[in-house]
């Protein structure tokens, strides 16, 4: 069994306007999303921005309220409150935040800000406490005196292991890393993704990783989802992502990675015109006439896509004929 | 594979002591010390400052001294005494009352009465802003259209009214019946901020902690609007002085036979007194003038304490 399965999720918000300021439209920020997230594993999940990625995260811990669909965690759906009360869901599932300096409170010092989840959760006494703290600082390689100091003391990098600290302090089982490097610069970004997975090692903790950058999610996770306005449009290993994309949004996403090879400039440069012109050839035939993304057609046991109704019937065909279970 | 911090880590306990010291020499210093060293860096604050303190004391001290029923007896002897002289500092009134004397009760009077205006409506309008902007929605709605009605009412005339038709009031029912009517303003100030704060990622940070909304509104979005807080509080404090020596001088304040600035302020009503008697209203009028700008200089040094990018002083003295 998954650590936690989220299932056709969505989040819709409504736009309200006419006389009576009724519903007339949603914005659908999340249109049902579907995944499995595995005990000790790290699962990608990629986009641009605006496509939904971050409310996902929201709807998973509770910040955003889900308007459908469920997230099942212990055999309890924790898109309700009381769910998440019950089961002390908050203790398990922590989050990263992408602003280090905003997700921590400016008025609190380092101590508070990582006991907090520790106050609320284990109720330890002072010295106990205390000594977690510091050890918490230690694993995230900060020193003691860090203790009494405010979040503006520090730079963006410390910042970021200092919000990790704070959500490994219950010791989860999933922590949500919500663009945790993008605010980074590349030396620090490698900083903080090889600590966290030294702690994922520690601790086996899961991460659900958000990111619009291909390369830290190739370096960091096993699974990847790419997601574009509300939907996900190619699911897999990072193998079949990154070597066999099948989708034209991926396809287009994997060319726009920079390529810093300057002898295959021009060839790269090609490679990309030429994926663009196909994306913008094609672009209709991928998504259907509201512009979503059609349902995802499963390409091999580890590979789903949302490929257009004529290439699925294809694929569909073909693994009935290969006897491959959909 | 799972293992806990305690084997990821080579601190245990007998580190703790000697960590902490460690921690604490490099300590931010605290919002006290960085306060104080604001105020030594800004001197005319702090001449108000001890202007203000010495004399809320004296005031305070000094009133327990005066015997008021006795102080408030006309005295026809001393009609319109004339000030500086032994009997009389500050001179007398048509009643032949001795100024300095109703000037010290009057401002231990005006001045409780302001502490507790402003201590009172503060605490609700700053609560009723952070309830309002922090849960938004319906609650916001509702506590906002009670701040509307709240605001429509014309102040001066219903406190006018509700002064007049209540056959016994003290300085207490007073300072109560101006409070429901000056909570609004601070309550929308605090409102907008707390919207903006809200939505900031250490709130979020703190939900997914699970810290209750009650400890999120108070132990984090406030200390965070601190800053504003203090100013309009303050300031308030200073405006509030105004409110019951208004209503004093409009005579609706405090009863008859209680002295307070406003009733000396209004001795100025007559155009005798203004020409001729200028101790009547004069030492009361300064005091006033006095105490609002001391007080808004010591706000100012609140107000560059609470903001690093404001501060003069060094932290680290």
């Amino acid at each position: 069994m998954s650590l936690i399965e989220i299932k056709d999720l969505k989040v819709h918000y409504p736009i309200r306007g006419g006389f009576w300021n009724r519903v007339v439209d949603n914005v659908k920020a999340v249109d049902g999303v579907t995944f499995n997230i595995e005990a000790g594993e790290t699962y990608g999940l990629v986009g641009e921005s605006g496509s939904g990625k971050s409310t996902t995260a929201k709807a998973i811990i509770g910040l955003e309220k889900a308007t459908s669909g469920s997230v099942m965690y212990k055999g309890k759906d924790v898109t309700k409150g009381e769910n998440r009360r019950k089961l002390d869901y908050n203790h398990d599932v922590q989050m990263i935040f992408q602003d280090s300096l905003s997700s921590l409170n400016p008025r609190k010092r380092i101590e508070d800000v990582i006991a907090e989840p520790l106050r609320n959760f284990e109720h330890l006494d002072k010295e106990q406490e205390k000594l977690r703290v510091l050890q918490l600082l230690d694993i995230v390689g900060l020193d003691a005196d860090a203790l009494y100091k405010y979040p503006h003391q520090f730079s963006g990098g410390q910042r970021q292991r200092i919000g990790v600290a704070r959500a490994v302090a219950t010791h989860p089982k999933l922590i949500i890393a919500d663009e945790p490097v993008s605010a980074l610069d590349l030396s620090v970004q490698a900083q903080v993704l090889n600590f966290m997975k030294k702690i994922q090692r520690q601790f086996g903790i899961s991460y659900l990783f958000i990111s619009h950058d291909l390369g830290v999610v190739r370096h960091m996770c096993k699974n990847i989802a790419i997601m574009t306005r509300g939907r996900i449009v190619e699911v897999g290993t990072r193998d079949d992502i990154y070597n066999n994309p099948m989708h034209i949004y991926t396809k287009r996403l994997l060319a726009a990675i920079p390529e810093t090879n300057v002898n295959h400039r021009d060839e790269h440069r090609k490679h990309r015109l030429e994926i663009e012109k196909i994306y913008q050839e094609q672009q209709s035939t991928y998504y259907d006439k509201d512009g979503m993304a059609f349902p995802l057609v499963k390409v091999s046991p580890t590979h789903s896509v949302a490929l257009p109704p004529h290439l699925a019937k294809e694929f569909e065909q073909q693994s009935e004929n290969e006897g491959v279970n959909v | 594979m799972k293992r806990d911090i305690e084997d990821a880590t080579s601190i245990s306990a007998e580190d703790l002591g000697k960590l902490t010291k460690e921690a604490a020499a490099e300590a931010t210093p605290s919002r006290a010390r960085i306060m104080w060293g604001e105020f030594k860096a800004d001197k005319p604050a702090m001449v108000s400052l001890f202007v203000l303190i010495f004399f809320i004391l004296f005031v305070i001290i000094a009133s327990l001294f005066i015997n008021t029923p006795k102080m408030i007896q006309t005295n026809l002897m001393g009609y319109y005494a004339k000030p500086f002289t032994p009997e009389y500092w500050l001179g007398a009134d048509s009643g032949g009352r001795s100024i300095a004397k109703e000037l010290i009760v009057g401002s231990r009077n005006s001045i409780s009465i302001a502490i507790g205006l402003t201590i009172i409506s503060s605490t609700f309008g700053i609560c009723w802003g952070l309830v309002s902007g922090y849960f938004g929605g319906m609650v916001d709605l509702a506590m906002q259209r009670v701040y509307d009605f709240m605001m429509i009412i014309p102040m001066l005339m219903t406190i006018i009214v509700i002064v007049t038709i209540i056959p016994h009031y003290n300085a207490i029912t007073l300072t109560l019946i101006l409070s429901i009517f000056y909570w609004m303003g601070t309550s929308r100030l605090i409102r907008s901020r707390t919207l903006a704060e809200s939505q900031k990622d250490y709130v979020a940070a703190s939900k997914t902690s699970g810290t209750s909304n009650l400890k999120i509104i108070f132990r984090e979005i406030m200390p965070n609007i601190s800053s504003l807080i203090i100013v309009d509080t303050t300031l308030s404090f200073a405006e509030n002085i105004g409110v019951e020596t208004g209503l004093s001088f409009l005579g609706f304040g405090l009863p008859m036979g209680t002295p307070s600035l406003g009733t000396l302020i209004a001795n100025a009503n007559d155009p005798e007194n203004i020409t001729g008697y200028w101790w009547t209203w004069l030492p009361a009028a300064l005091e006033i003038i006095i105490l609002c700008l001391s007080i808004s200089y010591v706000g100012q040094v609140m107000r560059r304490a609470t903001n690093a990018a404001q501060r003069r002083g060094n932290e680290k003295n």
